[in-house]
Order: structure tokens, then sequence, then C-alpha cells
């Protein structure tokens, strides 16, 4: 008996043995294969390029969505076909986390990515704090930064910045005619005040109620705390990392009684439901929605192919508060940096100075996004884009001469927005009184930045 | 006998010279051979602990004392992290929350699990159906049962506040939505979803019970109550001791239930230490000060099992 488990116990262990080895011989083995192949290919090529023109280099670009966004594709084969000896490869980091995933993959001194881009603010903070960005004001000496709509001013840290704009969005207002022909309002007209717009919303939302008999919205709050914190910026005079916040105070308290009066949807509802702003808009009963010129294109398309209901929508500009300037809007960059890891910083900056230039705003113009060098020429693409309303009012929208970061430029950055985000939530909830809620932020960053 | 004669032969003939000193030492050579055998079984598991768990714990501990980014030179700041934490509201506000929810889910969950366990135990119709029915919540993916239950509890069209509208209630909570409700909510849900998990390990124990001492109990003249009070529960005692530390130790780690139904909000009415210290680690990149909320968590749950270790002594079976 006792002979027979020791037997066993023997055949048991040179079978688990033999599986270790195996295992790990398969595994080495396939690595091999893999990395020989690999390595034959790479040798091959490199050999034939090097002898023709100096070796090929192949760039590794971080960002998100690759599959949803229409116009990376047609930037990198734009850039191969001027640079046959440099390929350009696409890592997709998802959007939910993008700025989470590359900080921790930079962290490791990872060199595998050469073009980084740059999400938000806050992202661009960490990434300069933590030096994972090369400065570019050398690289970039002979571009015109005032291209960019004085962007490039706001991400300016003591004389240097880390990233080019590609992407610029300022914020405008959608609105739909047919809520307001059902209603008998006038449209809204660029540069609105905010008082006015308060006026038409309401005026909208009650005419419109009465006339379709179902609750129709003057306007739509994403539940993003810059929906309402943004108007505080356009005056110039007030910045939202600072240790006063009492100037969101008159904002907040119009906005939290659209609420109450039924004008615009609860703030709690929509938070918690998860509701997008598109899916809002796209149901037909709201009038107006404060949003990113990247909802153009989204719009047109959704109305296109019939996942929207079927509506007439134009545009004007963001309503202006007391002593803003007309031309004014908020809005969010989109930029790309050299990774200070890159092997290939030389050819990165080709590829970032290609992308960020008149020729790959024009690129991105032509698949109706917005791109960060707004010409005149590239407006005329925007407004010719399939879909896109085709009033006056609505091209003329497009025209912003001076664009506000939503969140200023500051190493606090990321915390800051932590802490707008909750007195947002606090406030649209009325958990807290306005005063209150403000107070407490301003205590908080106050802290910060002591 | 037989084996040990055969060990000895097969060393006799591998160890021909050194015959009589094997002898001498064979229970020691055996004694250590064993021991080696038992640690290679160990190893594998071991070495994992001690790359991906104890590794990182005793750095944590290093790096809450110093400010790091994750990318530039670590600074030294001695107990800087600390007193931070000393002033810093959100840290309070998420270690108070964090006792809330356990001092709400640990009571509410044991009790509930034992309930639907006792009720489960009895011979009625469909029971299978039943304990599938209250498993169910556990097994089901959080993602999808908490936007479920979202709806569920949504504060203007949802069916809870629809039914509340109907009895009567003129102005029914706001639930997640609200920051005097949100923490209820978020409680509530936790105890639905864990109850299942924990009426398994309960069921197993009641099945345990040997049947003999309800008959005793039967013939002394103790009536259901009576028998659940000095049969059931005292025989359950170890077992809920097991379920108790399990559910302490897991109410003090929540995230995953915080970030998918309210992320912490309405405004910081719902923020756990575990969701305040992801938030300064890998969006504020302030891993020194996020390790020492850490070990603030660390110290909590410490002292919580220690105290429930002093009194595993009144909890133990007699």
């Amino acid at each position: 008996m006792s002979k027979s488990i020791a037997r066993l116990t023997k055949l048991i262990s040179v079978l688990f043995f033999a599986v270790i080895v195996l295992g790990a011989c398969s595994g080495t083995g396939d690595d091999d294969n893999v990395s020989g192949s690999n390595s034959d290919d790479t040798g091959e090529t490199t050999e034939d390029t090097n002898s023709d023109d100096g070796g090929e280099t192949t760039l590794t670009w971080a960002l998100w969505d690759k599959d949803a966004t229409v116009y990376y594709e047609p930037l990198v084969e734009a850039f191969e076909a001027d640079h046959p000896n440099i390929k350009i490869e696409l890592l997709d980091l998802g959007s939910t986390d993008y700025q989470t995933v590359l900080g921790t993959q930079l962290s490791g001194g990872d060199s595998s990515i050469d073009i980084v881009t740059v999400k938000d603010i806050p992202g661009y903070a960490s990434l300069i704090n933590r030096n994972q960005l090369e400065p570019l004001s050398e690289l970039a000496s002979d571009i015109d930064l005032d291209q960019y709509s004085g962007t490039v001013e706001q991400i300016t840290v003591d004389g240097e910045y880390y990233a080019l704009p590609f992407r610029s969005d300022f914020y405008v207002m959608y609105y739909n005619k047919d809520l307001f022909d059902a209603a008998g309002v006038d449209y809204p007209t660029n540069n609105l005040t905010f008082d006015e717009y308060d006026q038409i919303i309401r005026e909208v939302s009650e005419k419109g109620t009465e006339a379709t008999g179902s609750p129709v919205y003057g306007g739509h709050y994403h539940v993003w705390r810059s929906q309402v914190q943004m108007y505080g910026l356009l005056d110039g005079q007030n910045t939202l990392v600072t240790d006063d916040y009492s100037f969101l105070e008159p904002i907040y308290e119009t906005v939290l009684a659209q609420q109450n009066d039924g004008v615009v949807q609860d703030f709690a509802t929509l938070n918690i439901s998860s509701l997008h702003y598109s899916a809002a808009f796209y149901q037909n009963d709201v009038a107006s929605l404060l949003m990113g010129t990247w909802f153009i294109p989204t719009l047109a398309t959704a109305i296109e192919e019939g996942e929207s209901e079927d509506f007439n929508w134009g545009m004007v500009t963001m309503p202006l508060t007391e002593g803003a300037e007309e031309g004014t809007s908020t809005g969010t960059i989109t930029t790309l940096g050299i990774s200070s890891n890159s092997e290939n910083k030389d050819e990165a900056w080709k590829f970032i100075e290609f992308v960020t230039s008149e020729e790959g705003s024009q690129i991105i113009a032509d698949t109706g996004t917005m791109p960060a060098i707004q010409s005149d020429e590239i407006i005329d693409i925007i407004a010719t884009s399939p879909g896109f309303p085709d009033d006056e009012q609505s091209k003329e929208a497009l025209s912003v001469t001076t664009t506000y970061l939503e969140l200023p430029l500051d190493e606090n950055a990321a915390q800051v927005e932590t802490i707008l985000n909750a007195t947002h939530d606090s406030i649209m909830t009325e958990s807290m009184p306005v005063s209150d809620a403000l107070e407490d932020a301003s205590n908080q960053v106050g802290a910060l930045l002591e | 006998m037989k084996n040990k004669e055969e060990l000895g032969n097969r060393m006799d003939k591998e160890n021909p010279n050194k015959k009589p000193k094997i002898k001498r030492n064979s229970k020691k050579v055996r004694k250590i051979k064993e021991n080696l055998t038992a640690y290679s079984f160990i190893a594998p598991n071991f070495i994992g602990f001690a790359i991906f768990t104890l590794g990182p714990i005793l750095f944590a501990v290093v790096l809450s004392l110093y400010q790091w980014d994750g990318s530039n030179p670590m600074k030294f700041v001695g107990f800087d992290n600390y007193l931070k934490m000393w002033n810093d509201v959100r840290v309070h506000a998420a270690f108070w929350n964090t006792i809330i929810y356990a001092v709400g889910t640990v009571p509410l969950t044991l009790v509930t699990s034992i309930g639907i366990a006792i009720l489960l135990n009895q011979k009625i119709k469909g029971r299978n159906i039943f304990r599938t029915v209250s498993f169910f919540p556990y097994v089901a993916s959080l993602v999808a049962v908490a936007a479920v239950w979202n709806m569920i509890f949504s504060p203007v069209n949802g069916p809870v506040n629809e039914v509340l509208r109907l009895i009567g209630v003129t102005n029914p909570p706001k639930w997640a939505a609200d920051s005097d409700w949100a923490m209820f909510t978020v409680i509530l849900f936790s105890v639905w979803k864990q109850m299942g998990y924990y009426m398994v390990i309960f069921l197993a124990g009641l099945q345990g019970i040997s049947a003999e001492l309800y008959e005793a109990a039967e013939l002394d003249g103790a009536n259901k109550w009576k028998q659940f009070i000095n049969v059931t529960l005292p025989q359950l005692k170890p077992v809920t001791f097991f379920v108790l530390m399990i559910l302490t130790i897991n109410s003090f780690k929540v995230y995953d239930i915080i970030y998918m139904i309210t992320q912490g909000g309405p405004g910081t009415s719902t923020l756990v230490l575990v969701y305040e210290i992801y938030n300064t680690g890998f969006m504020n990149w302030d891993l020194g000060y996020s390790s020492a909320i850490s070990m603030l968590l660390f110290a909590v749950v410490l002292i919580v099992t220690l105290i429930q270790f002093k009194g595993e002594k009144n909890f133990a079976n007699e």
C-alpha cells in the first residue's frame, strides 16, 4: 500500500516537474520564435533602409478612442507620405482614465511612448510637475504662437511651454429651431448677455410647454462643473484657481433658480442617471445646450443617421456676462508633447510640428472637427461641413478671438479640480447653501496656494 | 518499516564511504529534507506574496515619510504627511464616512444574512429557488446591478419614489443624489449585494448543528424562540465571528460600490478612505501623502480587528 502511494507521489512529482519544464520551454520557445522572426524582419528592413536613406523610425503616439476618432488616420497618412522613413503607431490608452494610465506608464521610465496627447490642464500640470514632457520653446522658435488664439500663453509656465495645441474647442450655444418655432419665441442671437439668455430660456420653456403639451426645457446644464463655473471666467477678471470664489455666487443663484423652476433638468437626476448631454439634446425637448464645438460633427451625424430625433438646429456664441468682450468664450485645448523618455525626440517633434501646423489643422477640419488654428479658411471648411446649419449667425458664432481655458494652469490644478467638482456637486444638489459651499472651496484652495 | 529500509539501502548505495556518519545524522537530514520539501511547496505562493503584497506594503510605510510624485526624486519630509492629514477636511470627511459606512453595513448585513439563512434552512417549498435568488446579487456584476439600482432609486422618475408618492409621501428623498441620504443608499445597496454570500456561510453553519441538540431542547420544553436563543445562536458563534471579521475588514476597504453609485458625492458625503487614497495617489500624484492615508486606514483596521480578537473569547463556542 505505502509502496504504491510512494510510487504515485513520485509519478505526480515527475509529472508536475515535467509540466513546469515543458511550460517554461514552450514559453521561451514561443518567445524565441516571435523575437526571432521580429528581429529578422526589422533587421532586414533596417538594413534595406539604411542603405537607402538613413534608417526607419517608428514613433508611438499615445491617445484615446482610436477607433471613434476620425482624424487620427488621415493625419498619420499625410505625415507618413511626407516622411517615408518615419512610421507612426497609435497607442490607445482608453478615454476614461487616460491621464492616470499615461502617468503610470511614463513613471516607470517607459521609453516606448514618443508623442503624448495631453487631455486636459490638470493632466498637463501633472506631466510638467513630474518632468515627463520635453520643453518645446526652442524647437518651436519659428512658429507663430498667435495663431492659437492665446491658448499657448495660458499653458506657458516660467516662459516655457511643453505642448502645442492641435485641437481647440470653445463653447457655443446650440439651439433647437423647431422648439423655438413651436413656442413662438425669436431665435437667440450672437452675443446675448447672461441675463437675456436667462430670460429667453425661461420664455421658451414656458411657451413651449404650453404649445406642445409636454415639458420643454429651455436650457440644459450637463453635470460638469465647468458648465456653470465657466461663465465666471468670461470677463477676464477672475480665475478658477483662487482663494475667493464669491464671484461665482450670482451665476450659481441664477442657475439654481432655473433648476428649481423646471426650466432645466434637475442636476441630481442627470448625475444619477449618467445621462449624456447628447442624448438629452437628441430627445427634442431641450431648446438650448451650451456645449463645445466638438459636438458639431456628432450632432450633424446623429440627425443624419437617425440616432437623434429629426429637428433643425442652429448655434450662437456663448452668452456673455457683464464686462465680457464680444468674441470671448471658454474652452479646452488638446495638445501634443514629447515624452522626456523618448529616444526619438527629433522625429517626434517633426510629427508634432506637422499636426499643429495650418496643414494639420486643415486635415482635422476636413473631418468636421475644430482644430487649434482657426483661420478664415478653416472656419469655412467647418461651416460647409455636412449638416452644419446654413444661417449666417451659426457661421459667425465660429469666430472667437479669445478662449479662456476651463481651468488655468497651476501646479495644484488636479487638487483644485477635485475641490471644484465637489463644490459644484454640493451646490447643484442643494446640499449646501451657495455662499457656504463657495467659502469652503475658497478655504480649501487657499490652503493649497499657501 | 519496509520504506525505511529501502531508503537506508539507497543511501548506502549512494554514499558507500560515509556509511556510519549518515546513519547517525539520517534523522536530522530527513528532517531538513522534509522541511525543504515543505518550503518548496509554499515557495510559489510566498514569493508571489512577497513581491506583490509584502514588498509594496513595506514600501508604502517608507513612502509615507516622503514626498514623491512617482517621477522626480523622493524627498524626505518626516511626519509632514501625517500632520497634513490632521488639517485636511477631505481626509476628515473620508475617515468619518468610512466609520459610518462600516457601522451601518456590518450589523445590517449580519442580521439580514442570519435571518435569511434561518428562513431558508426551513423545509419550505421552492427553497432552492429562494436560495439562488438571495445569492444572485452577490454573483451579479457590480457594474450592471449598480446601474439598475441607480435607475430604481432615481429621484424624479424611479419606481421607488413613484411608489412613495403614491402612498402619499409628498417629498420623497433623492437617495444617492441627496447628501443626507446618499450614505444610507450606499449602505442599503451593499447590504443587499453582500448578504447572499454571508447567508451561504451561515447556512453551512446551521446545517452543522446537530439535530440532537434541538431534540434535547424540545424535551426540556423549550419553544422555538428559546431554541433559537439557546441552541442556534451559541452554535453559530464561530461562524458569526468569522463573518464579523471579514465583513468589518471588507467594509473598511470599500471602494468599488462607492465608485459605481456616487463617486464619493454629492460633495464629500460618501467619500471614503480608499477613494481618497486613490484620488491623492493617482489623480494628484501625491504618492507619499496617499501612503500616509493608507497607514491611517491600516491603523483603523488593525485596532478594530484587535478589539474583535479580544472579544473572540466571549464569542468562542463553549
